[in-house]
């Protein structure tokens, strides 16, 4: 695997959740999915659950599930047979309850791939006035108003843009600005020009401390409805303008 | 003659119509016509279009009929459209799958199957209507119930949901393991 040679070129993000990795797991190491080495895969799988921190990608409270999920399993197996033996008739084996569920849940990432695979509306083949409803809105208005979601979402690329210009090695002063100074800032630029593009607020070295402050600024604008925000159309700029004062 | 004029007519409805059209239709807009007459020439009017191999052909979908051009000219349509092809991620392909299947089924329900919160899929999913809300599960908090609508039939070409192959038994991820394998060789 490249994984070993090269870890920054897994796609870690390809995973749809912790049942998908602990299938990617099993079949990477080729074993029986009725009778997973469990020592092994659990080891591998905190492994993944590392690297994903490493690369500051959010481990969300399901990874952790599963991860205690085989923790359990683990010790279960530990366990001599001959103690549990007291009561119970037949022994369970501690991995059954997990197989069923990678399995069931491996049948409908088959039945999904089966799905995309059909011939598809607005991809394949076209019909009469077809459209794709969640769209609608942006396509026919001249502006579609943006939502919060929009804005945390082009907030999360210029984060990543200004980590990208910290790992350069480059040496940041600390600087401190308070929101009551950003909302003036911000409220003077769009007062001068009509409408401001939403990353030409944030300029290219700046801080986390500052971007975040730069944020909320907005937020806290949208909200007393001084500014507006737009996006003309799905993937364009998002830009910001003045609605004048409260 | 006759015959010829219902089809031809028949063809003007599907030529203009933005919806695939019940059979059903057809039988309350030709009251004096035989249904069976009205079968037979639908199901003739499907050849007739498939062997002129024009640019479009009538397929049956979504318990109706619709006129639809065919896949190998997806690209100039999007080009014409000046359109992106219309695309669903991982995530909400397993949605659909589950709900497909499972219906009706509530949110909770369908993260359990794929052990992580799908929340956020099910909202794109209700946006873009491909699945609906169907009532509520009567089980404490009276969570919604969710299942698949004629949109999802038509956009993924399904006559109906019993079209929808029977789920596979999987024996062991093996099989897909070379599948995979293979594809990359």
């Amino acid at each position: 695997m490249d994984s070993h040679t090269n870890p920054c070129l897994v796609k870690i993000e390809a995973f749809e959740g912790p049942l998908d990795l602990l299938l990617h797991l099993i079949k990477k190491n080729e074993v029986d999915i009725y009778d997973i080495p469990i020592a092994l895969i659990t080891e591998q799988y905190c492994d993944y659950l590392d690297m994903m921190r490493v690369l500051n990608l959010e481990v969300v409270g399901e990874y952790l599930v599963i991860a205690s999920e085989l923790g359990l399993i683990k010790s279960r197996m530990l366990v001599p047979q001959e103690i549990l033996e007291d009561k119970t008739q037949e022994v369970e084996d501690p991995r059954e309850e997990l197989v069923r569920m990678l399995l069931e849940y491996q049948r409908f990432k088959d039945a999904s791939t089966d799905l995309s695979n059909r011939e598809m509306v607005g991809r394949d083949v076209f019909v009469r006035d077809w459209e794709d409803p969640s769209l609608m809105n942006g396509i026919n208005k001249q502006v579609a108003k943006g939502d919060v979601w929009l804005l945390i979402g082009a907030m999360r690329e210029v984060l990543q843009r200004a980590k990208l210009h910290q790992h350069s090695g480059i040496q940041f002063e600390l600087e401190l600005v308070t929101l009551e100074e950003k909302i003036d800032e911000i409220t003077r630029r769009l007062q001068r020009g009509k409408r401001v593009i939403f990353k030409d607020l944030f300029s290219p070295g700046s801080t986390r401390l500052t971007i975040i402050v730069t944020f909320l600024a907005i937020l806290e604008l949208v909200k007393k409805t001084v500014i507006s925000v737009v996006q003309d159309s799905p993937f364009s700029e998002i830009e910001l303008s003045y609605n004048g004062a409260v | 003659m006759e015959i010829i004029n219902i089809k031809k007519s028949i063809e003007c409805v599907l030529f203009i119509s933005e919806k695939p059209v019940p059979v059903e239709t057809f039988y309350k807009l030709f009251p004096d016509s035989k249904k069976s007459e009205i079968r037979q020439c639908l199901a003739e009017l499907v050849v007739e279009w498939r062997e002129l191999e024009r640019g479009f052909m009538l397929h049956e979908v979504a318990g109706g009929y619709q006129l639809r051009t065919r896949n190998e000219y997806s690209d100039v349509i999007l080009k014409y459209k000046q359109l992106k092809p219309y695309k669903l991620s991982r995530a909400a392909l397993e949605v659909l799958a589950i709900i497909a299947y499972r219906h009706p089924i509530t949110r909770v329900e369908i993260d359990r199957i794929r052990g992580v919160d799908s929340s956020g899929v099910v909202g794109i999913l209700l946006d873009k209507e491909l699945i609906e809300i169907k009532g509520r599960k009567e089980v404490l908090g009276r969570p919604f119930l969710y299942a698949i609508t004629d949109k999802f039939l038509e956009t993924f070409s399904l006559k109906s949901l019993d079209d929808l192959p029977t789920l596979k038994e999987i024996d062991g991820i093996d099989s897909t393991l070379n599948e995979q394998t293979s594809v990359r060789a």
